[in-house]
């Protein structure tokens, strides 16, 4: 369905003294994911997991290598194109819009502006009041709203490959439980390849395979009981040369 | 009589496809075009056409009034004062407006003042939307001036929108709030080409309790330039806020320079301002919904002017 082949994602940086450096983002992905799963993909930070997801999308160029969409070539793909081609992306910070309204933006997601089709996407996404339509998508949503917005225009697109970069993030104790079962859920019902980049424990419970990736290669392809391991190893934090890998500090993973 | 090029411009500045319901006064090229007075609202004209004088009996309400102006008159600069006395306890909307319609090489222009007196406890909504068509190649300008005194526990929300056309502007916007009035003053102006507008703002917040909001948002295309000035100086203990936003686009200019004054130690004054192009967050967003740049450019546009 999607297939990422040896894909590279460098870019320039400077050095204090000046000098401008390449620096390696991605170092060779190749996966194949395919219809109907459910992938998480985790890993420490800065390890390359928001830039895969954005070299999908087409957001970010890749160096070299080369993507497929059902055997399609869209390694040259626009963003628009590839979102036509059906591939969506939640942002893990989305952005805000002074003066536009949650209804314009799910309209232009569900491609329809009739009021039921809004509604079947709300109660979907677990709001229940419709007042929320015309909520301004702006500084004015919490955290947590502004990333139910999010989640909602990509459910509302019906892509065929879906990504939710840390969907999780300002997203209260209460909510995540529901919000598993509901990418699982559209998942299996229309049979899309659901990505999820996220820490949280629930959601790699809930994938049918997780993906480790560190320092720009996966890592560790398989389930969460083979994954725990290798996640519960402070070897693999890239913050250790602040903590020193001592147990029990304040831990910033 | 009215014609296609004054309907069009009727439609876009005051919404009337047809004569309306209720109060009207319609002026064309600078002489009185049409009226209509109800119990409630008396409508006068000034001495030689310079301007009129609209007053709301006590108790008035859910009634509206339309005046708006239109000009298709080559090297026509009209000026009128127009006055609006509202008695207390009103509840009314006010709708205004200038559409000009330039079809040679010289220019037309109006200068609309408008007072407003509003008493106690009385609330108006007024809408203004200034526009201007035609192939001419004179210049459009509009200098409109507003004035607003509000007495105890009056409300004035004001809609001020100059959508395309116009190559010349210099706004006035003045207000004195008595105590617990409030007034909310929400202006959105959009200048493309070589376009120029200008919007000076003066609040005095006079009473206790007053309370006063100024919203301006601002599209600034090709080379034009626009500036804005604020004052809110709070003489009682009161709320002012003033909130500038303004997307650049082009060659884009713009100076935002807003002020506040606070007399009084219980004043409380707060500014926003945010100017720069379009976040590069907000079209990639639109592009992952599968638009394309141009499309997502004027969603924005569309969204921040609403």
């Amino acid at each position: 369905m999607l297939e990422v082949n040896d894909i590279f994602f460098s870019i320039e940086e400077k050095e204090n003294n000046g000098n401008i450096y390449k620096k390696d983002i991605l170092n060779g992905i190749s996966y194949s994911f395919q219809r109907g799963k459910f992938y998480a993909i985790t890993g420490p930070n800065g390890s390359g997991k928001t830039t895969l997801a954005k070299v999908v999308m087409g957001i970010y160029n890749q160096t070299s290598g080369s993507i497929l969409l059902e055997g399609n070539d869209i390694s040259d793909m626009s963003i628009t194109n590839r979102a036509k081609q059906g591939i969506a992306y939640g942002f893990q910070h989305p952005a805000r819009f002074k003066g536009m309204k949650f209804r314009d933006l799910l309209s232009i997601a569900a491609k329809s502006d009739k009021e039921d089709d809004l509604v079947k996407i709300l109660i979907g996404v677990g709001i229940c009041s419709l007042d929320f339509l015309d909520k301004e998508v702006s500084n004015k949503l919490s955290g947590g709203e502004i990333k139910k917005v999010e989640l909602a225009t990509i459910i509302a697109q019906n892509p065929k490959v879906a990504i939710y970069d840390e969907p999780d993030t300002g997203i209260d104790l209460w909510t995540i439980g529901p919000m598993v079962e509901l990418l699982k859920k559209e998942c299996k019902d229309n049979n899309n390849v659901t990505v999820v980049v996220s820490h949280n424990e629930k959601f790699l419970e809930a994938a049918d395979e997780i993906i480790i990736v560190n320092k720009g290669k996966i890592v560790f392809k398989g389930d969460i009981a083979a994954a725990m391991p290798l996640l519960r190893d402070m070897d693999f934090c890239n913050w250790k040369n602040i903590c020193g890998g001592v147990m029990d500090v304040r831990c910033h993973r | 009589m009215l014609d296609a090029i004054d309907n069009e411009l009727l439609k876009t500045v005051a919404g009337l496809e047809e004569i309306p319901k209720g109060a009207y006064n319609i002026r064309k090229n600078g002489k009185l075009l049409s009226r209509n007075t109800t119990a409630n609202i008396d409508i006068e004209s000034y001495p030689e056409s310079k301007g009129i004088k609209i007053t709301f009996k006590s108790g008035t309400k859910n009634e509206s009034v339309h005046i708006p102006v239109i000009l298709s008159q080559a090297d026509l600069y009209d000026v009128v004062q127009n006055d609006f006395i509202i008695g207390d306890d009103c509840d009314v909307t006010i709708i205004a407006g200038c559409g000009i319609h330039c079809g040679t090489e010289k220019g037309e222009g109006h200068s609309g003042i408008h007072e407003f007196h509003l008493g106690k406890r009385s609330k108006v909504k007024y809408i203004e939307k200034h526009f201007a068509i035609g192939e001419g190649t004179g210049k459009r300008i509009l200098n409109p001036v507003t004035r607003v005194f509000l007495q105890e526990d009056a409300r004035i929300e004001m809609e001020l929108t100059q959508i395309s056309g116009v190559d010349e502007a210099k706004r006035t916007n003045e207000a004195t709030l008595g105590p617990r009035s409030s007034l909310l003053i929400s202006e959105k102006v959009m200048t493309e080409g070589a376009q120029n507008a200008m919007s000076n703002n003066n609040i005095i917040l006079e009473g206790r309790d007053s309370k006063a909001e100024v919203l301006a948002r601002s599209v600034i295309k090709g080379d034009s330039l626009q500036e804005f000035r604020a004052v809110i100086e709070a003489r009682e203990k009161c709320y002012g806020h003033l909130e500038c936003d303004a997307i650049v686009m082009d060659n884009g200019k713009s100076e935002t320079v807003p002020s506040l004054k606070s007399l009084h130690p219980e004043a409380e004054l707060t500014h926003e301002a945010a100017i720069g192009k379009i976040a590069d967050e907000q079209l990639i967003k639109l592009m992952t919904l599968g638009m394309d740049y141009d499309e997502a450019v004027k969603k924005i546009i569309q969204g921040f002017l609403k």
